[in-house]
């Protein structure tokens, strides 16, 4: 029988190894970023997150780790609707977020 | 023969040289670079009526300036005294040369330096007659460079509280402009004062000089004014075609183009985009409009400063996308630029998805239905929707009263309609929505499809292939069950706001069906600004760069105007911008479809 519910497998994260140049950087430009409290709301809320796994609060977690690998294809499944952003209780403009790590991780010319 | 030479004329020569080979040369590469089906567009035309509306359109637009004129009476003053001014000094000019100079050799310049080369005939009867028109046409040109300096001082006084930070060839050609009239003026009258004749104003002043500096002098200084003249014509047309003055003459094509169905596209940058580009003479009106500036501060985005850099190959990716799209300078650009669907192409070029791509991205959308209900009737209520329950609920009861068998395109979530991705210029991966979507609405075969989101509404509307199937926002529909007598609705005394969303009413055009449904509910206040000039709301998603806290100064804007007209209630027919205005409103903010569920008999 299946809850829905997994463990993650142990990792091994080393934040000395890890490049944090773009996750530097998205705080840089979008500064309201220090104010997430991973709440969720944006999951829970999400167009895309109801019909696969997908996950803003996973992937904006994962880039403030500097952990990058299958980011991008994670969040080119945003549909961008933006409904994250009005429910968002810190204002912080998640559709920009999204564009500016697409951009940042090689989506973008 | 007589050439009318003399060495004062060679700066004005290699000026028009340069200035006219230049714009040939633009004009040649844009034109041949059209793309096929364009130049069958202007061949299918050329020859049709719609050539002559075009000239008549350059004669009220380029020459008269009718829609600056609307802008603010002055503003359009100062603009058409010098176009029209200078456009008619030199026919009339023309015309006083080639009566005068009749059976010889004119070159260009003759009429230019007119008055240098034929003071005699001046003293003749119809001489003077030409002279007076002359001078007359002068001083008309005259008073609009007055206006201009005027302008630079306080141009609060034609309307515009703020005007255009200009480039450096710009500062130089217009500099130029500025004294060219001054110039002429100087020039003329020194001559007619050294050699008599002249009209009212040239005349007079020669003679005033001559009285104050005496004959010998003004002799020994004529020749200069006329170096002097020919010299600022010369600087100004070498910097005309990389300056703002380019507008003067493209304007002139653009319009005949436009007319003959040429249009930028939202996916692709084409040849046609240079000819929309460079008409753009930087007046700097779509400024003021522009709430990113009244509101937020900032001051480096608008449509001129956008369209500045494009044309220059300086574009950032901030400047392209910080434009809340909201169409506010649009409706107010007196050339007609077609300034949002410019400001798309140029996001698109930064974007690089593929049809491939987007396939790959948005592969787990294939498939996907769930929608309910069995209906003819479409209802899609959009993403923004869904955060709205109120919304939700009024349209039920809505369907419910006017006994309508609805399908519900999205109740229980679904496909965004594409429109937020394609303003970010990802239009590929927009397509692959409105591909999906398309091939839901056809599976369910609706007739009707009703919308609560513009946002929606306008990708529906433009992007979307339904063949025979109606597309309606739900304020119109409503109007249409009221006036069909489908549902019956109780008039109360309360007074209501309405607030045009930008999507629904510049970007759609619906602006009548919300005042004719709020009308029959209670009495509609309207706000200062409002159909074409209503306020943006701040939330728009074409904006990917401003704060939270941006918008919400954008959106007090709305707050105060709301609070200014003593309404009940404030309604909307938009989920996001309900949710924005709700945010600084001191009152009520309803969608328009809430106060109809509640006035049900």
């Amino acid at each position: 029988m299946s809850w829905g519910y997994t463990i993650n497998r142990a990792r091994d994260i080393d934040m000395d190894r890890n490049d944090m140049t773009i996750s530097k950087l998205i705080l840089e430009k979008i500064p309201s970023l220090q104010g997430c409290i991973a709440c969720g709301a944006c999951v829970a809320t999400c167009s895309t997150g109801a019909l696969t796994k997908y996950s803003l609060r996973k992937v904006h977690t994962l880039v403030r780790r500097g952990e990058y690998s299958g980011l991008l294809d994670e969040l080119n499944k945003c549909m961008l609707c933006g409904k994250c952003q009005l429910v968002c209780p810190r204002g912080i403009n998640t559709r920009a977020v999204i564009s500016l790590i697409k951009r940042e991780l090689g989506d973008h010319r | 023969m007589n050439f009318y030479y003399d060495h004062f004329i060679i700066p004005f020569i290699i000026g028009v040289a340069i200035l006219f080979s230049i714009v040939l040369y633009k004009y040649v590469r844009w034109i041949t670079r059209l793309p096929k089906r364009d130049k069958l567009l202007i061949r299918k035309n050329i020859f049709t009526r719609k050539t002559l509306s075009a000239i008549q359109e350059v004669i009220l637009e380029s020459l008269l300036h009718r829609k600056i004129f609307r802008v603010n009476p002055l503003l359009g003053y100062m603009h058409m005294s010098l176009a029209f001014g200078w456009f008619l000094l030199i026919i009339v000019g023309s015309f006083e040369a080639a009566v005068h100079l009749k059976g010889e050799f004119l070159p260009p310049h003759a009429h230019v330096f007119y008055k240098f080369f034929a003071p005699k005939i001046i003293h003749t009867e119809s001489g003077t007659t030409w002279e007076f028109i002359m001078d007359f046409l002068l001083l008309f040109v005259l008073i609009g460079v007055a206006l201009a300096w005027g302008k630079r001082a306080y141009s609060r006084a034609m309307g515009m509280k703020k005007s255009t930070k200009h480039t450096r060839a710009d500062r130089i050609a217009l500099s130029a402009l500025w004294l060219i009239f001054p110039a002429r003026l100087l020039a003329e009258s020194f001559t007619s004062g050294v050699r008599g004749g002249s009209s009212f104003l040239t005349g007079s002043i020669g003679n005033f000089m001559v009285d104050l500096l005496g004959w010998n002098t003004m002799v020994a200084i004529a020749p200069y004014t006329w170096w002097l003249y020919s010299t600022v014509l010369a600087i100004f047309f070498i910097f005309m075609p990389f300056s703002r003055y380019m507008h003067i003459f493209t304007e002139i094509p653009l319009i005949f183009l436009r007319k003959y169905g040429l249009k930028s596209s939202d996916n692709k940058q084409k040849s046609f985009d240079h000819f929309q580009i460079e008409a753009c003479s930087r007046c700097g009106i779509c400024i003021d409009p522009c709430q990113l500036q009244s509101a937020a501060g900032i001051n480096n985005v608008q449509s001129t400063y956008f369209l500045r850099d494009r044309r220059y190959n300086k574009l950032t990716e901030n400047v392209t996308n910080n434009c809340l799209m909201c169409g506010r300078c649009q409706v107010k650009c007196p050339v007609g630029i077609d300034l949002n669907t410019l400001r798309l192409n140029s996001r698109h070029s930064f974007v690089s998805t593929s049809k491939a791509d987007a396939d790959n991205r948005y592969s787990y959308l294939n498939g996907v239905d769930l929608s309910t209900g069995s209906g003819r009737v479409g209802y899609f209520a959009g993403c923004m929707t869904s955060l709205s329950p109120k919304i939700l609920n009024a349209m039920d009861k809505i369907f419910a009263a006017a006994k309508e068998d609805i399908w519900y395109a999205d109740k229980n979530g679904g496909i965004c309609c594409g429109r937020p991705l394609k303003l970010s210029g990802e239009i590929e991966a927009a397509q692959k929505m409105i591909d999906l979507n398309t091939a839901l609405f056809e599976k369910h075969k609706i007739t009707t499809l009703v919308t609560s989101c513009p946002i929606c509404l306008k990708v529906f509307k433009e992007d979307y292939r339904l063949n025979g199937v109606e597309i309606l926002h739900h304020s119109e529909y409503i109007s249409r069950l009221i006036k069909e007598g489908r549902i019956e609705v109780s008039k109360s005394d309360l007074s209501y706001t309405y607030h045009d969303p930008c999507e629904l009413g510049r970007g759609s055009g619906v602006y009548e069906q919300p005042r004719d449904v709020i009308s029959a509910i209670g009495n509609l206040v309207e706000m200062e600004h409002n159909r074409e000039s209503a306020l943006c709301c701040g939330s728009s998603l074409a904006n990917l760069e401003i704060r939270d806290d941006q918008q919400l100064k954008i959106a007090s804007q709305l707050g105060e105007e709301f609070k200014q007209c003593n309404a009940d209630s404030m309604i909307t027919s938009c989920p996001l911008c309900k949710k924005s205005i709700s945010r600084v409103a001191n009152g009520k903010v309803e969608d328009i479809c809430e106060i109809v569920a509640n006035s049900l008999k």
